[in-house]
């Protein structure tokens, strides 16, 4: 059949890229895969062209240039006005994460013969297809510590938590009134309290220490009998550090409250155990651990049972909670990714511990004036929050453009204001603003992070050379004893 | 053969001790009475044998629960909600497949139960159950189909 001659000739260049993170294509490499489309639709492949996997990206290069020119690396890239040597490298790994390969080849089948609708009871396309999603449940519990049961797929992890904090609160609104939650989650817990607090719920919104960590002297406080759910996101997404959730757990089932968590930014990352962190509800997000975009995943506990109102409605499936075609190739790939996050976790860890400890002493000797934003101890490797003082944040961004970084997270940069996260650890509105976020992940490579290093480097000194306050610095005044003159 | 009247029955036995022990027995409460409150807020009173299930009983007595299954644990449509919490406190604890299918059930409360697994004991005199508004075969025509 046509379409086995394709996947096959296809899955020769996918092995080369299956060997790891040492396959990883350099931004200089002439390996490019052949479009899925054009290989469908031709029997042998017409030729090869530089293949983006954004739309937008494509418009870089138009395609008669690439006809012309066989070799479109001397080209460079000029978007939005702005030009660079080549694609940015990639250190954004908490914004999302590349798909892996294996994932990929995990996923493909379910989109192009075994396209059944897993919830077709009457024939084979739908029983393979509910096979498929019934493995995928398990290769998630299994990594979690759950029971399959307890898995319920849905869009992604914003909608996880809306379902926990809005459903929890709504389905025990007699008796329960009262919310807890911390001022450093992610926008959509925040959001979604907001919202309680407008139908008249009470939401209390934790600080946290200057290291980002949750006093639980100050959430046992705060508990008070008509207190529903406590929320409190396992690793922020921002900085990077890890909640004491076994503690917190402790607190929240002696006093008989809900303990959800977003884990999106934990789960495949560090060792995770729902019986042994007392999580009664966890959000899990598919596109944060090289799995594809727009699934995600709600744990619910079975023993003792959570209930939620569904916020969405319709044919009952997944329990009646999220109803709603479970789109089964989606679904594949995220059990694909779970499992192997679950095998290559130990070895995940060393690397980017490694790679971690290399960006940290690269900048930090060869600058001062940087400080790492939340606790170093209780932190996840894979996120580096660097502040640069006396630096202004825009230009600095504006300058590392040939590394694809981020500052504040992905959600609130379209904003012009500092980052909560930054304001609730207490860190300067001058520091908040040149914080750069590192994010290093499974595929980053050693001569990634050097690059980076020495671009920021770079960036950093040729802005402090510009900056009136580093001269002062340098001269040894004391920047709070001036008088600034108002015009 | 010893003779002895209980409940307006003829008992017989040869042995005295068995007779007043069976007119004991006679004489204990052997049904209770179970209030069925509909969504409009029309209450229906019913006696329930002791050891029947609410489903069963409401068949008998023409109350709208719908038992899509029979009362085999498959399915919801026997969803009823206790409407006093000392009530729910007397019934013993859901097993999990119940809940699992309680968890798809229209308009779930905290004090829901499946008519099926609710069986009547004497604790259980004047227990009112509400009647959810709809099922999960749900008609928006108002069809109701006819119990089986």
């Amino acid at each position: 059949m046509r379409t086995h001659q394709v996947l096959k000739g296809f899955s020769h260049i996918w092995k080369v890229r299956s060997c790891g993170f040492s396959a990883r294509p350099q931004s200089s490499s002439p390996w490019q895969p052949v479009p899925v489309a054009a290989a469908l639709y031709s029997q042998t492949p017409q030729h090869y062209v530089r293949w983006q996997s954004t739309a937008a990206a494509a418009e870089a290069i138009a395609p008669e240039e690439a006809d012309q020119n066989p070799n479109p690396d001397n080209q460079g890239i000029t978007m939005k006005g702005v030009s660079m040597a080549g694609r940015p490298l990639y250190l954004d790994m908490q914004a999302t994460s590349p798909v892996d390969p294996r994932v990929l080849d995990a996923m493909l089948p379910y989109y192009m013969h075994q396209f059944g609708n897993p919830h077709s009871r009457t024939h084979l396309y739908g029983w393979e297809s509910d096979r498929a999603v019934e493995k995928a449940r398990e290769q998630i519990a299994e990594l979690i510590g759950a029971d399959p049961k307890e898995i319920i797929f849905t869009s992604g992890a914003t909608e996880s938590n809306n379902i926990s904090l809005k459903g929890v609160m709504h389905f025990y609104k007699e008796k329960k009134r009262h919310a807890i939650t911390t001022q450093t989650e992610h926008k959509c817990v925040l959001d979604s309290c907001r919202h309680l607090q407008q139908e008249g719920f009470e939401v209390t919104y934790l600080p946290v220490k200057k290291d980002g960590l949750v006093d639980l002297d100050q959430l046992k406080a705060a508990i008070r009998p008509d207190t529903g759910i406590v929320s409190v996101m396992t690793v922020n997404n921002e900085i990077g550090v890890i909640q004491p959730i076994a503690e917190i757990g402790e607190i929240c089932r002696k006093h008989r409250v809900f303990l959800h968590t977003d884990a999106a930014q934990a789960v495949g990352k560090i060792p995770i155990n729902v019986d042994e962190m007392k999580v009664d509800l966890m959000s899990l997000s598919g596109h944060k651990i090289y799995g594809p975009k727009g699934i995600g995943a709600l744990y619910m506990r079975r023993r003792p049972r959570v209930r939620v109102e569904p916020q969405m409605s319709g044919g009952g499936q997944e329990r009646g909670i999220r109803s709603g075609t479970v789109p089964a190739p989606l679904a594949v790939g995220m059990g694909a990714a779970c499992e192997i996050a679950l095998s290559e976790m130990s070895n995940d860890e060393k690397y980017i511990k490694s790679l971690q400890e290399r960006l940290y002493k690269g900048i930090m000797s060869q600058l001062d004036g940087v400080e790492v934003n939340g606790s170093v101890e209780h932190r996840y490797a894979g996120n580096l929050n660097l502040s640069f003082a006396y630096v202004e944040g825009e230009s600095l961004l504006m300058g590392l453009k040939e590394v694809a970084v981020s500052s504040g997270s992905a959600c609130t940069s379209a904003s012009l204001e500092p980052s909560y996260v930054l304001r609730a650890l207490g860190v300067e509105e001058d520091m908040a603003h040149t914080s750069i976020r590192f994010g290093i992940g499974r595929f980053t490579t050693e001569a990634e992070i050097d690059k980076a290093i020495e671009l920021t480097v770079d960036q950093v000194q040729k802005l402090r050379k510009m900056s009136p306050l580093w001269e002062m610095v340098q001269e040894g005044i004391d920047l709070k004893s001036i008088q600034w003159s108002q015009h | 053969m010893q003779h002895i009247w209980g409940k307006g029955v003829l008992l017989h036995s040869s042995n005295l001790q068995t007779l007043f022990r069976i007119k004991r027995q006679m004489r204990k409460k052997r049904w209770i009475t179970v209030t069925f409150v509909d969504k409009d807020g029309d209450e229906k009173i019913i006696k329930v044998p002791i050891g029947m299930s609410m489903l069963e009983a409401a068949h008998k007595n023409d109350v709208e629960l719908e038992g899509a299954c029979e009362g085999s644990l498959a399915c919801s449509t026997c969803h009823v909600i206790v409407m006093d919490d000392d009530y729910y406190e007397k019934l013993p604890e859901p097993i999990d497949e119940e809940n699992d299918m309680l968890d798809l059930a229209f308009g779930l409360t905290e004090t829901s139960r499946l008519g099926c697994q609710v069986i009547a004991k004497p604790e259980l005199d004047g227990i009112r159950l509400a009647l959810p508004a709809a099922t999960r075969n749900f008609a928006v025509d108002g069809h109701v189909p006819k119990p089986h």
